[in-house]
Formats: C-alpha cells, structure tokens, sequence
C-alpha cells in the first residue's frame, strides 16, 4: 500500500488520448481518487465524461460542490467551475473568475490539493498548450507530494510540461506508459 | 502578491471583521474564502494578514468596499442557457398563470442573473404579472445594478454568446448601451423589481415564493450554513414552488432533500413537496 492518499491530473491541448489511456488502464478498484483538471469548453457541459468513461473501469463523476472525495472514483473537474478540495476531503466548485484564461484553472485544483494532501498528493501534469498548472505543480512539490510531468518529447503540445519544468524541480519525466505503470505500481 | 493564505491567518481575518462589523464569514466555505481575502488585499495593497487585521482593528478599511470585493460576481449573463429555456418554456408559464406570483432572486451579486430573468420575462410580456424580490448584502452593487449593472465588454460578449444558445428573441444589443466601454443594461428591465439586504443565512421567513433561484451561493458555505440555509429557503417556498440551484450544486447533503422532489436533474430545479 503507498503512502499517497489521492492522484490529480492536469491537462489540456493534447492530452484527451493520454488521459484515456491513464483511465483505461487503472482497474476497477483501484484504491486512490484520480482528480482530472483539463481545459475545456465553459458552456458545453454533457460529453466529455460520457467519451472518458467509454474505456474506463473506474466510474468517471462530475461532481457536484461539497461531494466527499472517494478512492476508486476518477473526478473530472465540471465545465465553467473551479474545482477545490476543501480540507476534510470534500470538494468545493467555485464560480471565481477565470484563471489562466481558464475555468477549471489547473492552478488552483492544484493548490487546493497540495494544501489538503500536502505530502500525500501524486500531482502529474500532461501535454499542453499555456503554463496554467506550472504554479500549480510548484505549490504539490513545496508541500512535499511527488511531482511528475508527461514527457515534453512524447507531447502533443509541450508548453505546460515545459513551464512545470521551469517553475519546479520536478520528480519524474515519464512517457505516458511509464506514468501508466508508476499510477499501478501504487495499488 | 502572496499565493496562500494560511488557516490560521484567515481565522484571524474572520475573527477581526466580527469584532469590528458584526459580520460573521466563519461558515465560509475556508478554501474559497482564503482566495477572496488574498484578492481583497491585492486590491487594497495590503501586503500580511497581520496588516490587514490590523486596519481593520483600526477602522482603517471601507467595508462596504471591503464586502463589495469580497462577493464573487463571476457569474454570466444567462449562464447555463438551458436551464433559461426551462424556466421560460416550462417554468414560467406555470406560475404565471396565477396573477400576483412572487420570484425571489436570492443572493444576488453582479446582478447578471437578476437581467437575465427579466429579459425572460420582458420576452415573454410577463415583467408585470410577477413580483420579482432581489436580495443582496452589499448597498454598493444594489447601486450598481439599478444603473444597469455596468459590465465590462468581455463580459457582454459572453453573454451575448449565452442569449444566442438560449434563444433569445431578439438581438441582444437591444437591451443594453455603451459607453466608456462598459455596458449598462436598460433599467426599464428591473423598475418593478423589489431591491432589500435580505441576508438568507440570518432572517426569517415569509413561504410565499412561487421560485426562488439561488445559484452557485451556497457553494461559498460550509455544510452548518448551507444547510441553515436550505432550511431558511424551504420555509420561504410556497407547497409546489420551484428552487432552482447551480448546475453542480445539489441538496443530497441535506435534511431538505426529503421535503424536495426533483423536477430536472440536469438543470438542479427542486419542487417543494405538500
């Protein structure tokens, strides 16, 4: 059993086909939550969840504000909210201005969750188009969590990997099968 | 400008605008709040909580500015257009079919949701069979709203981008003007609507709303308000009424899920139950 208490994922441009990989391949009862923050479009609300979960074992919830945070669950941060975690391991959605140009801004689903999880939290950071989730993934190492960004080579954009990079001395630069086989090596 | 704020300093925070405004934000939603003070002290240059605390020990800090900054007021213009085809092709015919109903806006801060139901009701010619109540805390926005709002431009495009996929009836130009590059929405849209600084989480009630919109407020409390509030909100719905929340909100934390039915689960629209 490892000593991290919840995964969260940031992405954007680029990282829709390495977020359905990472889905597909953790088994059902996988024993973390797995939070998603990825940009998407404010007002289209329904899809993205139904086209994650086609693969995925693990149910894929949206959700709602004050829902308690549940392992074996994947959490995807809901359109034209931010998504904290509140401490006590709920989550709070906020309608904050946009951050980043973004909302859900991958910073503040990672500041949220380094403060709540502080050594606890495994923060990985994919493919992407701006340097939203750099300070985010600074804020996972400064509290004492493993840091891991997806390959710049492997991504389809690599901006945001890059700016992780720069913001933080980063723990693992991993191929999507590699962060495949470090997220199993944790059950 | 620093990037967190620890519990301990915004429990100090709290703890010093009680002591000098009576204002109690400890059932604040901690995370959401922690953000708002460090904006707050961005705007007002001031640089620790222990500044902070102490200006406001000083009385050195315009509240009513403070609180004004302190509300979040992102929402948009018709923000989740469907749930507005909803409440104009199912919702309001209903309840305006008895004469005298009373809509309560509840919580009302940028005013944006305010326009967007009389927009609804202005399309539909209902703007005077209705009693529309808006609360909001802050003295400073009710100004604000009744001189039609003043948005930036950014924001009108979004909400123009809202009215499109809500069907509007007309160009939404219309019902606004610019100057300075601010949009200021026609006041005609809310002469008839009841302004007050009805505060939900304290006052009581009088069961007499046909709907009550309150959404993406209670995502600011803690469980304790919230569900203070829910019950304060259920004792102001009449049997029937409509409460319509944010669209990732829900009262399945709550002892009122069992007084409410639900009407659209996509949408959040609750019934009251007899």
């Amino acid at each position: 059993m490892s000593n991290y208490k919840a995964i969260m994922i940031g992405g954007s441009a680029g990282s829709f086909q390495v977020v359905t990989k990472i889905v597909a391949s953790l088994p059902k009862d996988y024993p973390l939550p797995v939070m998603l923050c990825l940009h998407r479009l404010k007002h289209v609300r329904s899809g993205f969840v139904e086209a994650l979960s086609i693969k995925s074992q693990m149910p894929i919830i949206e959700p709602d504000d004050k829902d308690p945070i549940k392992s074996g669950r994947i959490y995807l941060a809901p359109a034209n909210y931010h998504m904290y975690v509140e401490l006590g391991n709920k989550f709070a959605l906020s309608t904050e201005d946009v951050v980043n140009h973004s909302r859900p801004a991958i910073d503040l689903s990672f500041f949220t969750a380094a403060y709540n999880y502080k050594n606890k939290l495994v923060g990985i950071i994919l493919s992407g188009a701006n340097k939203d989730g750099a300070l985010g993934l600074k804020s996972v190492k400064d509290a004492g969590g493993l840091t891991i960004v997806q390959d710049p080579n492997e991504c389809q954009v690599p901006t945001m990997t890059l700016a992780s990079m720069n913001a933080t001395n980063v723990d693992h630069v991993f191929s999507t099968q590699k962060i495949i086989n470090f997220l199993l090596n944790l059950a | 400008m620093s990037t967190t704020l620890g519990i301990v300093d915004t429990k100090k925070i709290i703890a010093a605008i009680n002591d000098m405004y009576g204002v109690d934000y400890s059932n604040y939603t901690l995370t959401t709040l922690r953000r708002r003070f460090l904006y707050v002290m961005g705007c007002l240059n001031i640089l620790s909580a222990d500044i902070l605390v102490e200006q406001i020990h000083r009385n050195n800090i315009d509240f009513d500015d403070f609180v004004d900054k302190l509300m979040i007021d992102t929402t948009e213009l018709f923000r989740d257009p469907s749930l507005w085809r909803e409440v104009r092709e199912k919702l309001l015919p209903e309840i305006c079919s008895s004469p005298g109903s009373k809509i309560w806006m509840s919580g009302v801060s940028s005013g944006e949701e305010l326009y967007s139901l009389m927009v609804v009701l202005h399309e539909m010619g209902l703007q005077k069979d209705v009693r529309v109540v808006a609360s909001c805390p802050s003295n400073i926005r009710i100004d604000r709203i009744k001189k039609g709002g003043i948005f930036p431009m950014k924001r009108m495009e979004l909400g123009e981008a809202n009215y499109t996929r809500f069907s509007g009836k007309f160009e939404f130009t219309k019902y606004y003007t610019v100057s300075d590059n601010f949009a200021y929405m026609d006041t005609s849209l809310i002469e008839n609507v009841e302004f007050n600084n009805f505060n939900i989480s304290q006052d009581k009630s009088d069961k007499s709303y046909r709907m009550i919109f309150c959404r993406n407020l209670m995502i600011q409390y803690n469980m304790p308000l919230y569900e203070r509030v829910l019950q304060n909100l259920m004792d102001n719905l009449t049997v029937g009424a409509y409460l319509i929340l944010g669209n990732k909100e829900t009262i399945n934390h709550s002892e009122v899920s069992k007084r409410l039915y639900t009407f659209d689960s996509i949408e959040k629209i609750y019934r009251k139950r007899s």
